[in-house]
């Protein structure tokens, strides 16, 4: 399997002169790449820390790629990775997670809704320990119907859900400690739950106001069409976020009341042979199937533990991640 | 897998079945054609199973001085194995896949090459194509299902004349009949792919009738890689998808024969509806169940997966990123 050259190792943070990576993805942004640029630059260089930023082109069909390739000519501090093909957003971030080398990564989207300004206030937080700093778009500028209620609706199903309250899972600007980010999963269209994904390696998790523009350039590129999505991803979520550590119990609640019924109405049944009568069969058969299903969800469960043990992600190493992050406050650098 | 030899620029695959032509004669064929490109290139052919003619045939050329690596399989395993295996000892930055009987006429390869420069992976279609009414018909319906499938237009993926970037058959293994989806996979991997026209061999004509197991054996390659395509990394969208609706209509009925059962009176015992609801309300949880743990899987092993496919990484060093 041919892999990316890893440019920096995340556990070794020492080693990288970078402090901050900002990663943006671009699809079909050509009117906002060198905006962009210009802003994420003017608003972290008076910061004087030391930053490069990372821009994903996610396959894009106007010359986005290359008012990238000239921006990283001029500017060194900008790596531009170019994908094959349009892949989506969460690959985006996923990768420009990869190749980002500073402590602290920044995502945000390339469509200038989100504003760099907001950077500093995140980085004050992370100096307060926090390892995952999510914005809020407390005055969001878009519309109401198509995207702000469904979001206000979704928001809560994954707070509730995932334990991790967060009014705006769907804001891109984010800051991730690297050393926590880089060793969650990210795949499929999780980019709205990281943080819940985060939180098996239960790390502190801040959420700050961030100011949100409506977009001046270019079109949206969602909508809503994703509901059903949303809920089977959340599902996905609950079971390994919460349950990987013991699959065969998640399981084994599921199960459990197919067998209470199964075994009440197998009773039933044989009771009324018992005193003499005629055993009902459906009832008799119907329980039989439920204690059937019940077994092989079991099975499944059992299934899953093998899985588990197989594979190469583990709860455990996650709380070993969490446990060695110690870090020195911004001005010692 | 073995190194790339600079000084071979094409490796060609041929895997040899059962069913193959004399392949001296398209030895020399495809030899004549790959001169005429004026590009270096090697020959492996790989032996599906014990084929003595062909085997005897091979050595023989390969005793006369022909440049060729023959790579014999114990047994059958299959043309996609054969291609796998071929493409171990192929050490040229492009690789083609020829197929070992007539299928197009050899001094089309050309056309095939040509078209790597806007592609990564470039298929053939035989076109104009000989066959009745019936055979196309047939084709066509394969194709139609292929292409609403896996979102890919093509025409001829029975054509095993390809020629590919090394990178696609790195990226990708394949097995079972998928030689035939090559294309569909390597679309999802983010590799342009291209279909080309090229004349059809005269010889090619297949007389034997397909049986009903090979239909079969096509439907279910075809929905394995649409599978693999659309699910592989969310697989409770697909079984939660059926599992829902099946719970949902199982709860329905149960929830029906219930409320006649508590306000009209109709004794639940005698109805194998009953039977049905909760076979169905089983079947749908665990189809959930399936679903779930396949995503137990991937998440567990998602660190060794990746969404995309980086083209490439533009960096301009500077003094300050040396330092």
């Amino acid at each position: 399997m041919p892999r990316p050259i890893p440019i920096a190792s995340t556990l070794s943070p020492s080693h990288s002169s970078v402090r901050l990576s900002v990663v943006v993805p671009f699809y079909n942004e050509s009117q906002n790449v060198c905006r962009m640029h210009q802003a994420i630059v003017q608003s972290i260089e008076p910061l004087g820390v030391a930053f490069e930023m990372v821009f994903v082109d996610d396959g894009s069909k106007d010359d986005t790629l290359e008012l990238a390739i000239e921006i990283a000519k001029a500017d060194p501090r900008v790596q531009v990775v170019k994908f094959r093909r349009n892949f989506g957003q969460t690959p985006a971030m996923a990768a420009g997670i990869e190749y980002a080398r500073g402590e602290i990564i920044i995502t945000m989207d390339g469509d200038l809704q989100n504003d760099p300004r907001d950077i500093q206030e995140f980085l004050t937080k992370m100096d307060e320990g926090f390892d995952i700093v999510v914005g809020w778009r407390f005055n969001r500028q878009d519309k109401l119907i198509s995207r702000k209620i469904p979001s206000r609706i979704a928001n809560r199903l994954i707070g509730s859900v995932t334990g991790v309250p967060i009014k705006d899972n769907g804001c891109s600007l984010k800051a991730y400690r690297a050393s926590v980010i880089k060793h969650i999963p990210l795949y499929s269209e999780m980019h709205r739950f990281i943080p819940a994904m985060a939180s098996i390696a239960g790390p502190r998790i801040a959420e700050i106001k961030v100011r949100h523009h409506a977009r001046q350039f270019g079109k949206s590129k969602y909508g809503l069409s994703r509901i059903y999505k949303v809920l089977l991803d959340l599902m996905v979520i609950k079971t390994v976020a919460s349950f990987t550590a013991r699959p065969l119990l998640w399981f084994a609640m599921l199960s459990m009341p197919m067998m209470l019924i199964g075994v009440a109405m197998l009773v039933y049944a044989s009771a009324a042979a018992f005193r003499g009568a005629v055993m009902s069969l459906p009832i008799a058969g119907t329980g039989l199937i439920l204690l059937a299903g019940a077994v092989v969800l079991l099975s499944s469960g059992a299934l899953a533990e093998v899985v588990y043990k197989l594979g190469d992600l583990r709860e455990r190493d996650f709380a070993r991640l969490t446990r060695r992050v110690r870090r020195p406050a911004l001005a010692n650098d | 897998m073995t190194q790339i030899n600079p000084a071979i620029q094409i490796s060609v695959i041929v895997p040899v079945g059962l069913r193959h032509a004399d392949l001296t004669a398209l030895h020399h064929d495809y030899r004549q054609a790959l001169d005429e490109t004026g590009r270096s290139y090697e020959f492996v052919y790989v032996l599906d199973g014990v084929i003595p003619d062909a085997g005897e045939a091979l050595e023989q050329l390969l005793r006369s001085g022909e440049r060729l690596t023959i790579v014999y399989l114990t047994r059958l395993f299959g043309e996609s194995t054969a291609l796998m295996a071929g493409f171990e000892q192929a050490s040229g930055e492009i690789v083609m896949t020829l197929p070992a009987y007539d299928q197009i006429d050899a001094h089309e390869v050309g056309k095939l090459l040509a078209g790597l420069g806007a592609a990564d992976i470039v298929v053939s279609r035989r076109w104009p194509r000989a066959g009745g009414p019936l055979e196309r018909m047939r084709r066509s319906t394969f194709h139609a299902l292929v292409s609403w499938m896996t979102g890919l237009k093509l025409n001829d993926l029975g054509c095993g004349a390809r020629a590919m970037k090394r990178q696609v058959l790195e990226e990708i293994s394949l097995y079972g009949d998928q030689h035939r989806l090559l294309p569909a996979l390597a679309d999802r991997q983010g590799f342009r792919v291209l279909e080309v026209d090229v004349r059809q061999s005269p010889r090619d004509r297949f007389k034997g009738a397909y049986r009903t197991r090979e239909y079969a054996h096509r439907f279910l390659d075809v929905f394995a890689v649409f599978f693999l395509v659309r699910f592989t990394k969310k697989p409770l969208r697909f079984f939660g998808m059926i599992g829902a609706v099946t719970l949902a209509v199982g709860s329905v009925l149960i929830l029906y024969l219930v409320t006649e059962r508590i306000f009209f009176d109709e004794a639940l015992a005698n109805r194998p509806a009953l039977l049905l609801s909760s076979l169905l309300v089983v079947l749908g949880l665990q189809l959930f169940a399936l679903g779930l743990l396949g995503e137990l899987m991937i998440f567990t092993h998602a660190g060794g997966m990746k969404d995309y496919q980086v083209d490439r990484v533009i960096e301009y060093p500077s003094a300050q990123k040396s330092a």
